[in-house]
């Protein structure tokens, strides 16, 4: 890899194309600068201090020995957990949950007529406000307005017909449950256009030496789409660190009945917006926390695909092998 | 290639120079002769054209036109401080809680009130929630009481209910209520966002704590993990909420109020606007927790406003703010129902009958300002999640008190 690359840099740029180039390249890094890198730097060293006293990791502290954040109660009580532990559980949950929907519809709708306008009702979640789908959410899990407890006391359940809303345990795994659908669209769409890029001819060779359709699956389509499967959980866990409107449009600011709705992302909202006064620092340090997890999501995705450590299927790893050992 | 780039940074300075301009004008207030005056507060539905007509007298008597917006309070203490901080507000007077109002004009985007409105035209005590370091912040517009459980006196008629006046009273009206067919739990809770059950307690606090507690709790110079504050709701409430005495919490509004007037749920505690949210304010009795301590209270919540340091027309802002403080405007109110007024002078005539009951339910109590309005903050929002908790898993009492004692 390194060879081509020096090949292509070649000789020391004359200065005029230097100057052509950063011309272009001078707006948009001027624009990073201002309204990118300034702010996350001003948001780190604003994390580091208390009003105008340097208090060193003090915020990051008192933030992870707040309930709030880590509720110790909650392992042994149930809900609510913390905001720290309700992000993680969307991320355990609600991924790979909407994640095999999108690929069991992408599958299932390759070769059907009219896919196209189902996945765009599938797509709807995706392009509706989230805000709006925290507001539908709340109205359909909360008695005695909602259809969901009245479903499940329709069918002879009556520990779920009740107002989900205000209980921590329905609240928080009926949100988590209630918004697989909105980014199911995302992974349907993402794994329909992955589906596409497979050849035919891997499909039609594994039929003809008599493959069954799970073999096939197993075999071929599903390690074609690791690499599109990546990006899927990158950005499925990006969306889940950042999670706020959600929330807030089903319950309140403070994260629903004793805060069991709560995520990080809220959390720096109560901080910097309804606190009286506000409390800047902290809600810095929290955007901080946020920023690092990101960060490493990011990096982990942007690391596999700049160095092209796409996993390749079963066949394609023989057949290289193979290859290699020729030589 | 150096033409191209000329033209491409001319093409910029250009846009960027339109785009600023048309943010500049844009942001600009609207310069005319005709007088308005801009107004944001929470109401909507009935509540809504209960105030109008307020509106509508003080357009007639002054000539300055108006408009009226509705925006939940949760909503501006978000929105309010960037819009400060960026030197705009978004209207020229706004009805926001006191807590909010004092914090923000320490910080100076308050314009005072002094000179404009005074105690002189207001009951005794009325702006103490908005006057600091000797000046006068806000002001007091009607207020709400909430004086106890509402119910149909026509249900009770029909069922040979009486009021209580023991708490073992009481407790016998809970399970005689909860033997009627039809009832699916005595009492209904209230939800929305979190204030109702935040009312109801304050109601148990401030009778069988009385108003020192109450007192004590809002000025944080009591905790609440403290033993009495503890025994109280221990002996008072939890049972009540173990017993399953309440509902589940529902949201307040449409459906609480039609399942409260159909029977489901016989007795709601609600503040006096309930009287304009049924079909017939007649049929209402009320009655506050029986029993309880010497010097009891009674929370009493007024609607605070204030004028923005950057309204836009700050002269017919105070024109209007004098107007709210006047006996004329909060007569007007008050007519409509579900209102006590903070303005000196406005008759007990005034009042309908169903407001003049309640009025006397304040014989004999202290006044006591909201707790949590009062507070404000994230203290607020802790309060109301905390107590949503409470409501699911009453067991769970000790760490409910312990988080809001860690949120004062």
């Amino acid at each position: 890899m390194g060879a081509p690359n020096r090949a292509r840099s070649g000789p020391a740029l004359s200065f005029r194309r230097l100057a052509e180039r950063s011309t272009f390249f001078m707006p948009a890094a001027i624009l990073l600068l201002l309204l990118v890198f300034y702010p996350i730097a001003t948001t780190i060293i604003l994390s580091f201090f208390s009003g105008s006293s340097f208090v060193g990791l003090g915020n990051y502290g008192a933030i992870l020995q707040d309930p709030a954040t880590l509720n110790p109660n909650g392992l042994s009580g149930g809900p609510p957990y913390g905001t720290l532990v309700n992000n993680l559980l969307w991320i355990v949950i609600h991924l790979p949950l909407s994640l095999f929907t999108g690929l069991v519809l992408a599958v299932l709708l390759q070769r059907v007529r009219g896919a196209s306008i189902i996945k765009s009702f599938i797509f709807l979640g995706m392009v509706t406000p989230l805000i709006v789908i925290g507001v539908l959410l709340g109205f359909t899990i909360e008695a005695p307005v909602g259809f969901v407890p009245a479903f499940f006391g329709s069918i002879g359940l009556p520990s779920l017909d009740v107002n989900w809303i205000a209980h921590p345990t329905t609240l928080l795994f009926g949100l988590i449950l209630g918004s697989v659908w909105s980014w199911t669209g995302f992974s349907t769409i993402i794994y329909s256009a992955g589906l596409t890029t497979i050849p035919k001819d891997y499909f039609e060779a594994a039929r003809v030496d008599g493959a069954s359709e799970w073999h096939i699956f197993t075999r071929i389509t599903w390690p074609l789409l690791r690499p599109v499967t990546l990006v899927i959980v990158t950005m499925s866990l990006l969306w889940e660190l950042k999670l706020f409107d959600i929330i807030l449009g089903a319950t309140n600011a403070g994260g629903g009945v004793g805060g069991a709705a709560d995520v990080l992302a809220l959390q720096m909202y109560r901080y910097a917006f309804v606190a009286l006064p506000p409390e800047a620092n902290k809600a810095a340090a929290v955007a901080c926390m946020l920023l690092l997890f990101t960060t490493l999501v990011a990096g982990f995705l942007f690391r596999r695909l700049l160095t092209g450590d796409a996993p390749k299927p079963r066949a394609a790893r023989r057949l290289a092998t193979s290859t290699r050992a020729g030589e | 290639m150096i033409k191209l780039i000329i033209a491409i940074v001319a093409v910029l300075v250009v846009s960027n120079v339109v785009t600023g301009l048309a943010v500049y004008y844009a942001s600009l207030p609207p310069v005319s002769g005709a007088k308005v005056v801009t107004v944001v507060g929470p109401w909507a539905g009935n509540e809504k054209d209960a105030f109008l007509p307020v509106m509508d007298q003080f357009a007639r008597t002054t000539g300055i036109s108006y408009t009226f917006t509705t925006t939940r309070q949760e909503d501006l203490q978000t929105s309010l401080p960037n819009q400060f901080a960026a030197g705009q507000s978004p209207a020229d007077l706004i009805f926001m809680p006191s807590a909010f109002i004092k914090t923000y004009a320490g910080q100076g985007y308050v314009t005072s009130l002094t000179g404009t409105i005074g105690p002189s035209t207001y009951k005794p005590g009325a702006l103490d929630q908005v006057t600091a370091n000797s000046a006068i912040w806000g002001g007091a517009y009607t207020g709400k009481v909430k004086p106890g459980f509402w119910y149909r006196v026509s249900f009770f008629q029909a069922h040979g209910l009486t009021p209580p006046t023991t708490w073992s009273q009481f407790t016998t009206l809970l399970a005689s209520l909860k033997g009627i067919t039809g009832v699916k739990n005595p009492i209904i809770s209230g939800d929305g966002v979190g204030w109702p059950l935040s009312d109801v307690t304050e109601h148990f606090i401030a009778t069988y704590g009385g108003a020192s507690m109450h007192q004590a709790l809002t000025a944080k110079t009591l905790k609440w993990t403290d033993t009495s504050v503890h025994d109280l709701f221990a002996t008072y409430l939890v049972p009540t909420l173990q017993a399953g005495d309440w509902s589940e919490p529902i949201t307040w509004d449409s459906p609480g109020v039609n399942l409260f007037w159909n029977g489901t749920y016989p007795l709601y505690f609600m503040g006096s606007w309930i009287t304009g949210m049924v079909s017939d304010p007649s049929d209402l009795g009320v009655f506050s927790l029986p029993g309880g301590v010497a010097n009891q209270g009674i929370v009493f919540a007024a609607d605070y406003f204030f004028v923005p340091k950057f309204a836009a027309h700050p002269v017919e802002a105070k024109r209007l703010a004098a107007f709210f403080a006047s006996a004329a405007a909060q007569t007007t109110q008050v007519r409509q129902g579900g209102h006590i007024a903070t303005a000196a002078g406005v008759s007990i005539t005034a009042y309908p009958s169903v407001d003049a009951r309640v009025a006397g339910l304040l014989t004999g109590k202290t006044v006591l300002p909201d707790l949590d309005d009062t507070i404000g903050g994230t203290f607020q929002t802790t309060f109301w999640s905390q107590l949503q908790l409470l409501w699911s898993d009453p067991t769970k009492l000790d760490s409910v008190l312990s988080t809001i004692q860690a949120a004062t």
